[in-house]
């Protein structure tokens, strides 16, 4: 795909959004059922769809959504209470609306899944939940339009509206008399219609909309209703003045003039309803508007351009090193912080809330509960966790399987867990947190843990270790992310998990991550993930081991001491510091590549955060700071331990990117606890 | 450099494929030519660590790092003391079905040809001193014996076992 989408796609792509949203508002009201500002949202995500929907011949979604909106349409007015039941039948009703996008626009298909007996089985459950007939192909019965309007006892307020559509209006779908009936149901208005850009007869384009309008409107009930009123027009083509509040009225209720049907409308307070004193509102779409929508690839487009651009910008300062111009120096350095603000900011563009994929699994944990009988809740903690829209891509199928594992096959029955003596409400966790250059995900049960037994057996079976290995319980456990492990037949006799963990595995590999694992029999089992915070651009430090240049990305880095020479000349085999009164394990980068050491070197040692110790890395030298690009490394080197990928230096080379927790770990390993 | 190339496409021909040959220590060999990309010059090239000596060091290809392959490694050929010569012939192959950049050190780059295929002998079993795997066919040309290299088989990257348990 170039240039554009086709407005299809467009809708396409919002509705499932919508329709994600809409889930999350629906299990946010089974928590809290009273919640206006829910119902509200739930009843624009539904007219939103309904309308968007028909404009692009979705009949049987507009239809099937109409009623839906119905019954949040009386929620909202205080007819309907949000119920369990409800919820349910939302639930469904939302993934029958789900289905009816995948079938498209189709006529045949459209009429057909009409008729069908679970659509009318849904409308009927809807119907059923509010305890009343809904309104058969009335969108809107006078005493059903209340809206979220502004705080209880703010009284009517006049509201000058202008109302100019554009003249392809008409045949995008709009029609002006139904927006002015439901603006009549707000209050009382007064249209005046300007004719002036009426062409004379013989070029007059029928199907163009040369009408504005000028309207006068009184009403209780906000802003924010009169905005959803105008929900599809054309940004711009509304404006909403405020002219403040009714004559002859100081607050109270049942102004003359206003119709008596308003006056029994329940206010519900919202804060978004706050009436916009200074007239600015642009229409309908004003508090949207702030947020752009872009495609993509356009943000990595961007984020390769950037790229270039800072490899580019190395070498400029490099070249204005060796000139030692000051006119130069200075323009390099000015360049610098210009392209240092503009990579923060294309990075942040680019970071999401981990929350956005949390978001799905409410529903997941939902339904896998119910489905298998068992009692599960889900807990969620630092959503607002931040991380790179690719990770955020990626990281949805392997969380979404992890979940499963741990509903499906970590939790046990609610008779097991009371036999245990455990409450017999399971909890899964899934808990986002930032720590320094990574994002640490751990997803949590309190079920009976992994089998070490059944995993060892297993093992064996697939000759991943000797009959007679010695392996601890806990490294036993890391082995059902093998491949080995994932086949079907594992998921009854393990009573662990390891369907497809191999896959997991896999998908966080290709983010650069990692993924471990710990169980307490009887307790639970914790899966971590550890995620770099972003793929394209980090800080780093550059580094000099024999005669290479090696990049440490600067979050790891904690502090750089000086490798005393003492230390240095030892060769008793015992590499541990001491650094204000703590040991610090350290280890020679040099030896752990099998490089000669530079003897007139000045070793310095950076002291790096691995899983949660410090460790030395014994360097020849630091260079200084540096802006990597990251480049992935090809198939011959992704799999070395301890390199994290390779960029380009401002003098053209090439210089490779280490993975300090990795290379740490790797072989010849240094063992972390000799310090401890 | 191109002598015998009517035109480019013509690797594509019945029967017969265009050829790049280049020489390592005396031997010729040959590469599809449809695949070479270009032919440089040596670079500043960067010694990955605990990298399979196949391929040992990374380059920076007008801003494209490309990892550098010593074929006479995975041939059984023991690399000359003498590098000055060098010359290096960038090709795309294709990698766990990603098309990938590599950079083959070759001591100095002949000519493209075009052999037919019916002058493509298989490998005598005996008396060869590269493992048939690696090796399309060979093909004489005058006196010359040319070595057809097997692109499929001889960039394929090694599984290394550390992807297993440690």
């Amino acid at each position: 795909m170039s240039a554009g989408q086709s407005p299809i796609d467009t809708f396409l792509s919002e509705a499932a959004e919508i329709l994600e949203s809409l889930e999350g508002h629906l299990l946010e009201l089974e928590a809290a059922p009273d919640d206006s500002e829910r119902i509200g949202a739930v009843f624009r995500n539904l007219r939103t769809l309904k309308g968007s929907g028909e404009m692009f011949g979705f009949s049987a979604l507009a239809h099937f959504v109409h009623r839906f909106e119905n019954a949040y349409d009386a929620v909202r007015a205080g007819r309907a209470r949000v119920t369990p039941g409800l919820i349910d039948v939302s639930l469904r009703a939302r993934d029958h609306i789900a289905r009816l996008i995948e079938i498209g626009t189709d006529p045949v298909e459209n009429a057909r899944i009409e008729r069908a007996p679970e659509a009318r089985t849904l409308v009927e459950a809807i119907d059923a939940c509010l305890g009343a007939p809904g309104g058969a192909g009335d969108s809107s019965s006078p005493a059903g339009r209340a809206t979220p309007g502004q705080p209880a006892g703010a009284g009517p307020r006049r509201y000058e509206l202008t109302f100019a559509p554009g003249l392809d209006a008409l045949r995008n779908g709009m029609r002006p008399a139904m927006l002015f009936d439901e603006l009549a149901m707000l209050g009382q208005t007064e249209i005046a219609c300007f004719t002036d850009e009426v062409p004379c007869l013989d070029e007059l384009d029928p199907t163009a909309c040369h009408l504005a309008w000028k309207i006068r409107l009184t009403t209780d009930r906000g802003r924010a209703a009169i905005e959803d009123v105008f929900i599809f027009a054309d940004d711009g083509a509304v404006t909403i003045g405020d002219a403040g509040p009714a004559e002859g009225t100081d607050g109270g209720a049942g102004a003359a003039g206003v119709p008596a049907a308003t006056t029994q409308m329940r206010t519900i307070p919202s804060a978004s309803a706050a009436p916009d004193p200074d007239g600015r509102g642009a229409g309908a779409g004003a508090a949207r508007t702030e947020s752009v929508r872009v495609q993509s690839f356009r943000l990595d487009q961007l984020m390769d351009q950037l790229g270039e651009l800072v490899i580019a910008q190395a070498r400029l300062n490099r070249i204005a090193d060796q000139m030692r111009e000051p006119g130069l120096t200075g323009v390099a350095e000015e360049i610098e912080r210009l392209v240092t603000g503009l990579r923060d900011a294309t990075l942040s563009i680019r970071m999401l809330p981990i929350g956005m994929v949390f978001a799905r699994f409410r529903r997941l944990v939902r339904d896998l509960s119910g489905e298998l009988g068992k009692d599960v809740q889900l807990v969620t903690e630092g959503g607002q966790t931040e991380l790179d829209k690719n990770v955020i891509d990626s990281l949805g199928e392997p969380l979404v399987h992890l979940i499963r594992n741990s509903v499906d096959h970590g939790i046990e029955t609610v008779e097991r867990r009371r036999a245990a003596g455990k409450p017999e409400q399971a909890t899964v966790r899934i808990v986002a947190e930032q720590l320094g250059g990574e994002v640490l995900v751990r997803i949590t049960d309190d079920g009976a843990g992994l089998d070490a037994a059944a995993i060892r057996a297993r093992a064996i079976e697939r000759g991943l270790i000797a009959p007679d290995a010695d392996i601890a319980p806990e490294a036993l456990y890391q082995l059902i992310f093998e491949p080995g492990f994932s086949t079907a037949r594992t998921v009854s006799n393990l009573s662990g998990r390891g369907v497809g963990m191999d896959a997991v595995r896999a998908v966080i590999g290709e983010l650069r991550g990692t993924v471990e694992v710990h169980s307490v029999p009887g307790r639970g089992t914790t899966v971590t993930l550890r995620l770099p915070l972003t793929l394209a651009i980090i800080d780093s430090l550059l580094v000099r081991v024999g005669k290479g240049v090696f990049v440490l990305p600067l979050p790891s880095v904690m502090e750089c001491v000086e490798l005393p020479a003492a230390e240095a000349g030892r060769e008793s085999g015992r590499s541990i510091l001491k650094i204000r009164d703590q040991l610090v394990p350290f280890v020679e980068v040099g030896h752990l590549f099998g490089f000669e050491t530079d003897p007139a070197r000045e070793a310095r040692i950076v002291i790096i955060a691995a899983e949660g110790k410090r460790v030395g890395l014994v360097v020849d030298d630091i260079i200084g700071q540096h802006q990597t690009v990251i480049k992935s490394l090809s198939a011959y080197h992704r799999d070395i331990a301890g390199l994290a990928g390779a960029t380009i230096l401002g003098d053209g080379s090439v210089a490779l990117i280490l993975d300090p927790p990795a290379l740490v770990k790797s072989n010849p390993p240094i063992s972390l606890e000799a310090a401890w | 450099m191109v002598t015998h190339a009517p035109q480019a496409s013509a690797s594509s021909r019945e029967g017969s494929s265009l050829v790049l040959t280049f020489s390592l220590q005396g031997e010729t060999f040959a590469h599809d030519v449809a695949r070479v990309h270009e032919i440089i010059d040596p670079l500043p090239m960067t010694r990955v660590p605990r990298a399979d000596p196949f391929v040992p060091c990374l380059i920076n290809v007008r801003g494209a790092i490309v990892p550098v392959v010593d074929v006479q490694t995975r041939l059984g050929m023991r690399r000359a003391a003498d590098e000055k010569a060098m010359r290096l012939v960038v090709i795309e192959v294709p990698i766990d079905d990603e098309a990938t950049k590599v950079a083959m050190i070759v001591d100095g780059v002949n000519e493209v040809i075009e052999i037919d295929g019916s002058a493509i002998a298989e490998i005598p079993e005996l008396g060869s001193r590269w493992p048939a795997d690696f090796i399309r066919g060979i093909a004489l040309r005058g006196d010359e014996l040319v070595v057809l290299l097997n692109t499929e088989t001889l960039f394929r990257p090694r599984r290394s076992p550390a992807r297993t348990l440690n």
